[in-house]
């Protein structure tokens, strides 16, 4: 069954589309990254699939319902940014009482439990959290609150590498045992792609890749060697990024399955076959120029 | 064990080679309940997807089958099966590779040869 349905999806402030015709299905209980660069349309994507936004055209629906103004949504969903923001009046403590009541599967337990293990100050009010304690109190709403579509937008800004991954895998140890919708935004791939089962990749507001994370490990290959012979086995295929290292030695990446009967010839010549790191892939498949910063220095 | 994300092996091939050495070393039993997807995703921290795939290899090739309603469990002769897999593909792959690479240093027969030849006696040196 499809939680997000989405169809040529399209959000345009004034005159710049942030979406341009969107089209894809998010399925239930499932771990899905929006991966994607900066301005390319994750947060106005998130936001509309969260009901804060309305859409200028096509058509989005969020367990078979336009999420903008939908009580039935608001109440099966959670969104969780970093300019979330609480009244000062409330402590932190308060906020997870308060809260409670919004979310019908909420977890005070679990909550609770969170709030111990990072040492938090019940006392505290919200808004003089640093950065990366604001971010690992969303996180903490965002796990407890058991809500059948879940989305976190960069839900890791500012967080040290350790919380990072207590919260990655809390993530994934409560999902396992309450499985629901979870979208995580991000544009770094590597840190969370085992605990994805799909990534959405968008750029400029459109689509690029919607796939299994693990296809997405395999999509690609480097070929790092003399030019010509590189050149001799990448001719004709397309090359998704080059980068010459050296006069005469090239780097080449290029789809997997062009090439993979061909990797025992490869090698014999004397050619290095990588892999690609999902980060680097992401990075080339949204890249506007095959040479990336390099080509504004080899001008001329 | 800790998984290497930067491997040319994808993670969920490293997932069903860690539980073949599991069998090897009789860790786990022939027709003993293997783990299932969901304590293999929360071992590893990864998706149970990624765990279900790697118990999926194991299952295509035998080493490991299903008991409807009980799970996967490790096949009579899987220790035995494993041996002989790694044997045709982990070791023929490494030697082509070794032969290739000899080749390319221009090391002839009888001096990668006598160069296996040194290494063996010095295991069997350490191991005394």
């Amino acid at each position: 069954m499809s939680v997000i349905q989405c169809e040529n999806l399209t959000k345009s402030y004034s005159k710049i589309k942030a979406i341009d015709h969107l089209s894809f299905e998010i399925e239930e209980n499932k771990i899905t990254g929006l991966i994607g660069r900066n301005g390319s349309g994750k947060t106005t994507l998130l936001k509309m699939i969260a009901g804060y936004l309305k859409p200028t055209s096509g058509e989005l629906k969020v367990f078979s319902e336009r999420p903008f103004n939908s009580l039935d949504v608001s109440a099966n969903s959670i969104f969780l940014d970093d300019t979330l923001t609480f009244p000062d009046s409330l402590s932190l403590s308060d906020i997870l009482t308060e809260v409670a009541p919004f979310y019908a599967h909420w977890n005070s337990s679990l909550a609770n439990g969170l709030f111990d293990y990072y040492s938090f100050n019940p006392k505290q009010p919200h808004s003089n959290l640093s950065k990366g304690s604001k971010s690992t109190f969303n996180s903490i709403l965002g796990i407890a609150s058991h809500s059948p579509l879940t989305i976190f937008d960069e839900p890791t800004t500012g967080m040290d590498s350790a919380v990072r991954k207590d919260f990655y895998r809390a993530l994934l140890k409560d999902y396992l045992e309450y499985p629901r919708t979870i979208i995580l935004s991000s544009h770094l791939l590597s840190e969370l792609e085992e605990i994805l089962e799909d990534i959405l990749l968008i750029n400029q507001g459109t689509k690029l890749l919607h796939l299994p994370a693990l296809e997405l490990k395999e999509l690609a290959v480097g070929l790092r060697g003399n030019a010509q012979d590189v050149l001799s086995f990448a001719e004709g295929k397309e090359i998704i990024y080059r980068e010459e290292f050296v006069k005469g030695s090239l780097y080449v990446v290029i789809r997997r399955k062009l090439i993979q009967p061909q990797f025992e010839q490869i090698r014999q010549t004397g050619i290095e076959v990588l892999s690609v790191s999902t980060d680097d892939l992401c990075v080339y498949l949204t890249a506007k120029t095959k040479g990336g910063i390099n080509d504004v220095f080899n001008k001329g | 064990m800790i998984l290497n994300t930067d491997s040319m092996k994808p993670i969920y091939v490293q997932i069903a080679e860690w539980l073949e050495g599991e069998i090897l070393s009789e860790t786990i039993k022939e027709e003993e309940r293997i783990y299932s997807q969901y304590q293999l995703a929360e071992m590893f921290t990864i998706n149970p997807a990624t765990a279900a795939k790697g118990l999926n290899i194991l299952a295509d090739e035998g080493i490991v089958y299903k008991k409807r309603g009980l799970g996967m469990f490790v096949s009579p002769n899987a220790k035995q099966s494993i041996l002989t897999k790694r044997r045709s593909q982990v070791l023929g792959q490494m030697i082509k590779e070794l032969v290739m690479e000899a080749k390319r240093l221009d090391v002839g027969e009888s001096e990668l040869n006598r160069m296996i030849q040194q290494v063996r006696k010095e295991n069997e040196e350490e191991q005394l």
